[in-house]
């Protein structure tokens, strides 16, 4: 018994709008991006539609039906299982015929299938149009193309979709390509092995053309067989070729110019070719000029019928895309958190309104209300302070996520990816892991995800490992209340958007010098990669899209603020005002602030002053205070936001760290670099084990204590003799990467040269082939 | 005929057609699949800064390859 009555799937290859139909058709907010391999798992949804229970489900996107990476493997088998009544090829019109290739091979497969095709609003601005009824009648499938911004064509979709389940699908298809190849040698080869394993015989012979391992492993030919089809020859350059072929003659004439360009063309080439005011004597050469101008026109209209864009000519230029790129990420972070930003006033307002406005006349009115004083101090100083203190961060943060998702939807980011590559495969990951360890400045436990789409797994489980060091958006509340107490602005220097950017910056350094060390060590290097990723077209991130953006994280962000960091925050509050303690010889339990200072001790303060002490050589650990520091540490491996939090409604920084400032400092640096939260711990779980999980506990919080205890000593260092600290912090910048490099220089000339035949006492400090070998 | 040459020591924005894919399987087949068949016309469209990796467009879309994909691809200029 099926409890549905219809069950469909999308699939495709990657970045064709997948994602953002399954959005509109369920009402979801599943995570889309410009770029490929957003969706990484399986999601579905029921919806009723005209009285219809359907079960949608979206599958990660995918080339080909011979596997590449392992998300492809979760749509093939969605493919292969024929569970769907049908499947709903989404193609985009600007690649119209790469997305063919895959329809192609479904059609092989005999998949029930329907054609949509996306992104029509982008072949309409270009001026062109597609005659989707030639197409239908030589591929021999229903075609539908959409505009996924308007709901009616997602209605019309799932209304044309329930026609053709009703009607009846089609799933042996004739395709002519096939006889070009000996299918029919293989199929009559393998046909008993093909049975027994429920496949199709002319199918299996396919996928044994394109040396399908999957399918070769399902068949478990004998070894008379495999010698066979050995003998046969390899195919899979002539099957492709055949499969491109055929996809070029279906689309002749699909996709053509409108008029209207047609028209303005037929006005440019006249504007060359005529020239205006000619003289006498400058007719001779400008025959040539015209010509060469007429082949430059030529030319780049070759190039761009195959995907030239001027744009990424400028912001791919060899010497100024990586510039340019920190250019862009300076501007995104001056904008967010420095004083008198746009991010900074929201902010301040916000505070004002929490710490001025709302926690005074609060007070007031529950003091003269005789309200008990526990309770007065449980609503200001733990939910107002605790969680308004957090709260007032929701424009920065908001900002923040803007601006990624800017990054992400323009297609800059894919970009990013492959501008870093050359820089990152130095050191063993890939432009790829770079762009998820720009994502893990959003959130480090959704960052963590997207690392699925690096194909070697060494370098996909190391990208993993260091994504949390990257700071993500719940930690900046914490270095921006720390730093607005400690190093505001001063003699004209804006300290504080340098120590924000500093830890953004420290973070990523950290990961990387990681990066490098693992890449020496032996069974952590990483394989070697050949396919980055595809890149995007740029794209105008719609206005709807970035409001929903906008809404969406702002509105997991207050969830998260008032379930999870309020309900903490209160029990930390009850945790550390109440106690017990010895007065005049009684042991009591009460309210902390009823007694006189000293007299009794919170329960918090018995249990982080415990651990406290390890604390003292960071400088945040002794004291009267050293508890609530360690508390608010200890109370944000649920969540960041919750240090910040804590240490509100202990009184704010001031009041814990006094007059000790590079205890502040050295206090986030902790915050940076310390394990980030629950959820990123479990998702590391999940996506490399749980080795890697404890890998990366241990490691976080050693290199949070040891990062942390050079900080605070050079910062006392600093406080005290501002000249000797000075010359200490220019010296280890100077010397350490110069020290690194002459070493590296005296091994390789130390190291005699093992494959250079000409001469035997060569000593040039390097070697082509000794690289090689290295590499 | 032309010059057959690798991929990656083709100059970027002119235009070049595949004569041959080698390689090993899966990555070959990978190609071939993206759409990396003889005869197919391509152009390489930037060079990422530090080397080794570079951005390739054919039939309407980029695909960004290292050298050790790119020097499988052997082409020959238009």
């Amino acid at each position: 018994m099926n409890e549905y009555d219809y069950k469909i799937a999308l699939v495709g290859n990657p970045n064709v709008g997948k994602t953002t139909i399954y959005n509109k058709i369920t009402h979801s907010f599943e995570h889309v991006g410009n770029w490929h391999g957003v969706t990484v798992s399986a999601s579905s949804k029921e919806i009723l539609f005209e009285h219809n229970k359907i079960l949608v489900t979206d599958v990660p996107g995918l080339y080909s039906l011979t596997i590449y990476s392992p998300e492809e493997g979760i749509s093939r088998d969605y493919i292969y299982d024929k569970n769907e009544n049908l499947i709903v090829d989404l193609c985009e019109v600007n690649n119209l015929s790469r997305n063919l290739y895959l329809t192609l091979q479904m059609m092989e497969a005999g998949t029930p299938l329907v054609i949509a095709i996306t992104m029509m609003d982008e072949l309409k601005r270009h001026g062109k149009v597609l005659n989707y009824r030639k197409l239908e009648k030589a591929i021999g499938l229903p075609v539908i193309p959409i505009d996924d911004r308007y709901h009616s064509d997602v209605h019309l979709l799932l209304s044309v979709i329930i026609d053709i389940i009703d009607s009846g699908v089609k799933s042996t298809f004739d395709l002519p390509y096939l006889s070009e190849l000996p299918v029919e040698d293989i199929s009559k080869i393998i046909q008993p092995f093909a049975e027994k394993a429920g496949i199709e015989s002319r199918f299996a012979a396919l996928k044994i053309l394109e040396r399908d391992s999957f399918i070769l492993e399902k068949l478990s030919l004998g070894e008379e067989e495999k010698k066979k089809i050995e003998e046969i020859g390899n195919w899979q350059d002539r099957l492709a070729a055949a499969r491109y072929s055929y996809i070029d003659k279906i689309m002749d004439g699909v996709i053509v110019s409108s008029v209207s360009l047609e028209h303005k063309e037929m006005h440019e080439h006249t504007a060359h070719d005529v020239p205006l005011n000619e003289t006498e004597d400058e007719s001779s050469k400008s025959e040539d000029y015209h010509k060469k101008l007429h082949d430059d026109i030529q030319r780049r209209k070759r190039l761009e019928k195959r995907g030239y864009s001027g744009l990424d000519r400028v912001l791919l230029n060899k010497y100024l895309a990586l510039p340019m790129f920190f250019a862009v990420m300076l501007f995104i972070f001056f904008f967010t958190f420095s004083d008198y930003s746009p991010g900074w006033w929201m902010q301040e307002g916000l505070s004002y309104v929490f710490d001025d406005l709302l926690h005074a006349s609060v007070e007031d009115a529950m003091l003269s209300a005789g309200i008990w004083s526990w309770l007065v101090s449980l609503v200001c100083d733990g939910v107002i302070d605790g969680v308004g203190g957090v709260l007032v961060f929701l424009p920065q943060i908001v900002l923040l996520f803007l601006f990624l998702a800017l990054l992400e939807d323009s297609g800059y980011i894919s970009r990013v990816a492959f501008m870093t590559d050359g820089l990152f495969r130095k050191i063993g990951l890939s432009g790829r892991s770079v762009f998820t360890m720009l994502m893990g400045f959003g959130c480090s436990a959704t960052a963590v995800l997207t690392a699925r789409g690096l194909e070697d797994d060494m370098m996909r489980k190391k990208t993993i490992l260091l994504t949390p060091f990257m700071s993500c958006s719940a930690r900046l509340p914490v270095y921006s209340a720390i730093c607005g107490a400690y190093f505001a602005l001063s003699s004209g220097v804006n300290f504080k958007a340098l120590i924000i950017l500093g830890m953004y910056f420290l973070g990523a350094l950290i990961a990387i010098s990681y990066a490098a060390i693992f890449n020496k060590i032996k069974g952590l290097k990483s394989g070697s990669l050949s396919f980055i990723m595809e890149m995007p077209p740029y794209r105008v991130p719609t206005p709807t899209r970035v409001f929903q953006l906008l809404w969406h994280n702002a509105k997991a962000f207050l969830v998260r603020v008032g379930t999870i960091v309020f309900a903490l925050n209160v029990f930390v509050w009850m945790l550390s005002d109440f106690g017990i303690g010895q007065v005049d010889g009684n042991l009591v339990f009460g309210y902390v602030g009823d007694y006189d200072p000293g007299q009794i001790k919170s329960f918090l303060e018995y249990a982080a002053g415990a651990i406290s002490p390890l604390f003292i050589p960071l400088g945040f650990g002794g004291g009267e205070t050293g508890w609530q520091a360690v508390t608010a540490l200890l109370s944000g491996l649920v969540a960041k936001e919750v240090v910040l939090a804590s240490m509100e409604s202990f009184g704010g920084a001031a009041a814990i760290f006094g007059s000790n400032s590079p205890a502040a400092l050295a206090f986030i640096v902790f915050t940076l670099l310390y394990v980030p939260c629950i959820a990123t711990i479990t998702a590391i779980r999940k996506e490399a084990g749980v080795k890697w999980m404890l890998a990366n506990i241990g490691l976080q919080i050693g290199t949070a204590y040891v990062v942390s205890l050079i900080f605070y000593w050079l910062g006392v260092l600093f406080v005290a003799q501002t000249a000797v600290a000075l010359s200490i912090v220019i010296a280890l910048v100077v010397l350490v990467p110069a020290t690194l490099i002459i070493i590296r220089r005296l091994r390789k000339k130390n190291r005699a040269c093992n494959s250079c035949p000409y001469c035997n006492d060569c000593n040039k400090t390097l070697c082509v082939s000794d690289q090689d070998l290295e590499s | 005929m032309a010059k057959v040459i690798p991929l990656i020591s083709a100059e970027p924005n002119k235009l070049y057609r595949i004569t041959e894919v080698t390689g090993e399987d899966n990555q070959h087949r990978r190609l071939v699949d993206m759409g990396f068949t003889p005869g197919s016309e391509l152009f390489v469209a930037g060079v990422a800064p530090f080397g080794g990796t570079i951005l390739v467009s054919l039939r309407g879309f980029s695909v960004a390859l290292r050298e050790s994909a790119a020097e499988t691809i052997k082409v020959t200029a238009v």
